[in-house]
């Protein structure tokens, strides 16, 4: 039987402008999605989510995927794409407001 | 007997009855992190309190992988649970800086009549990330081991319509300053909800509940949820770099009828605890014969630091 596992990165929070989700450790995983609930917004919000992978989860590079546009609440689906290694995140860049964010990542294998 | 009971009887020292044993290297095994309770109106919000659980980062399998040496593994495979914080800490006296914690819990409950004994015993290891090298003043610039501030294990128990949190903490560092020496948790006396919930009035939390974040903190490292063990100071083998891991025991037995600690060890030194008492309060609603055995690991600087755990006993007789 394969494995599957969510865990929270955040949690019922507003965000705005950049960050990064904190460093997660996906080996074991043969898939990982990100799903990111935006559950309110103040103004016109829009997210820009890049996954991004790792060596040592202290350097980071893009995984050559483009770039995530979200605008609205609701749920939103970033399937990470085919060999990412072990560590990987999202860089994420919210322009234009402000967006309450539930961001989960679930990977199987 | 299978090499899995062989293993079992050689690196622990169950009690008769094992309720649990993990092995992270084949999954998370209920392991998860504490998060807020999600019970109010109008979206499943989270009740005001000064305790942020929402900051906590998830735990995870680790393959505990790093810059240089590439991927060190666990004791018992490839995968150890990793428990983590964030780069982020308040001076050691402060109301601790959100995120400053990694916290890691398992949910069970008593199921025997007459199971008196209760006991966890685990495998582990920590260091901290090997992300910059601090000025270049001091011996061993880029050797973190001061970052790590505290880790620990132990349960949050209610039986008997009493709630008691017992553990074991072992103090790394203050503020920058090696401690090396184990504490147990047990709050003070004297004080009251209000001064171990930081002065303010109002919050749910009772005196002796969820020390990790509550209670004051001094400057020489004392604190209102723990106290110093007899004869509790112990080097623990933090090798010559942070990658490099060395895989170590602990173990920690209580007696649930007289709510007293038994016996802590750790490596190969072992404490008589008899005697020392549980912190019970009133029980909370809904969770009589709870058994939540549960880790944490802190950090004292703006450096992430990382508890790992290879595999975890839980057991009673």
């Amino acid at each position: 039987m394969k494995m599957f596992n969510d865990s929270h990165l955040e949690v019922k929070k507003y965000f705005s402008g950049t960050f990064e989700t904190h460093p997660y450790e996906v080996g074991w995983a043969d898939e990982a999605i990100f799903f990111i609930m935006t559950e309110k917004i103040e103004d016109s919000p829009v997210l820009e989510a890049q996954v991004q992978l790792s060596q040592d989860g202290v350097h980071w590079a893009d995984d050559g995927s483009r770039p995530h546009v979200f605008s609205g609440t609701g749920l939103h689906i970033i399937k990470v794409e085919p060999n990412f290694g072990n560590y990987i995140r999202l860089a994420v860049n919210i322009t234009g407001g402000r967006m309450f964010l539930n961001l989960h990542i679930a990977c199987k294998g | 007997m299978s090499i899995d009971e062989i293993l079992l009887r050689s690196r622990f020292s169950p009690l008769k009855r094992v309720l649990s044993y993990d092995i992270f290297n084949t999954g998370l095994n209920g392991w998860m992190t504490l998060m807020p309770n999600f019970t109010e109106y109008p979206d499943f919000d989270v009740p005001k309190t000064l305790v942020c659980k929402d900051q906590w980062p998830p735990v995870m399998l680790s393959s505990a992988t790093y810059r240089y040496p590439g991927t060190h593994g666990a004791m018992s495979g490839t995968y150890s649970l990793k428990l983590s914080t964030r780069p982020v800490a308040a001076p050691y006296t402060e109301i601790p800086a959100e995120g400053c914690l990694g916290h890691a819990i398992k949910r069970m409950s008593f199921y025997r009549p007459g199971s008196r004994y209760l006991q966890i015993e685990c495998w582990f290891s920590y260091t901290a990330e090997q992300d910059i090298v601090d000025g270049g003043d001091r011996p061993q610039p880029g050797l973190h081991e001061t970052s790590i501030r505290d880790f620990g294990m132990g349960f949050d128990v209610q039986e008997g319509g009493k709630r008691y949190h017992v553990g074991m903490r072992y103090l790394n560092s203050v503020d920058g300053k090696l401690m090396q020496k184990w504490q147990f948790e047990q709050s003070s006396e004297e004080i009251t909800d209000r001064e171990w919930a930081f002065g303010l009035d109002g919050d749910w939390c009772k005196k002796g509940v969820d020390p990790w974040w509550f209670g004051r903190r001094f400057p020489n490292g004392d604190h209102d949820g723990f106290k110093d063990l007899p004869d509790g100071h112990q080097k623990l083998i933090y090798n010559e770099t942070d990658c490099k891991l060395n895989w170590q025991y602990m173990r920690l037995k209580l007696d649930t009828q007289l709510r007293e600690y038994v016996e802590f060890q750790c490596q190969d030194k072992i404490w008589d605890m008899r005697g020392i008492k549980a912190d019970a309060i009133d029980g909370y609603n809904r969770i009589d014969n709870l058994i939540n055995p549960l880790f944490w690991v802190g950090t004292d600087t703006d450096r992430r630091v990382f508890l790992y755990i290879d595999s975890v006993v839980v057991s009673q007789e």
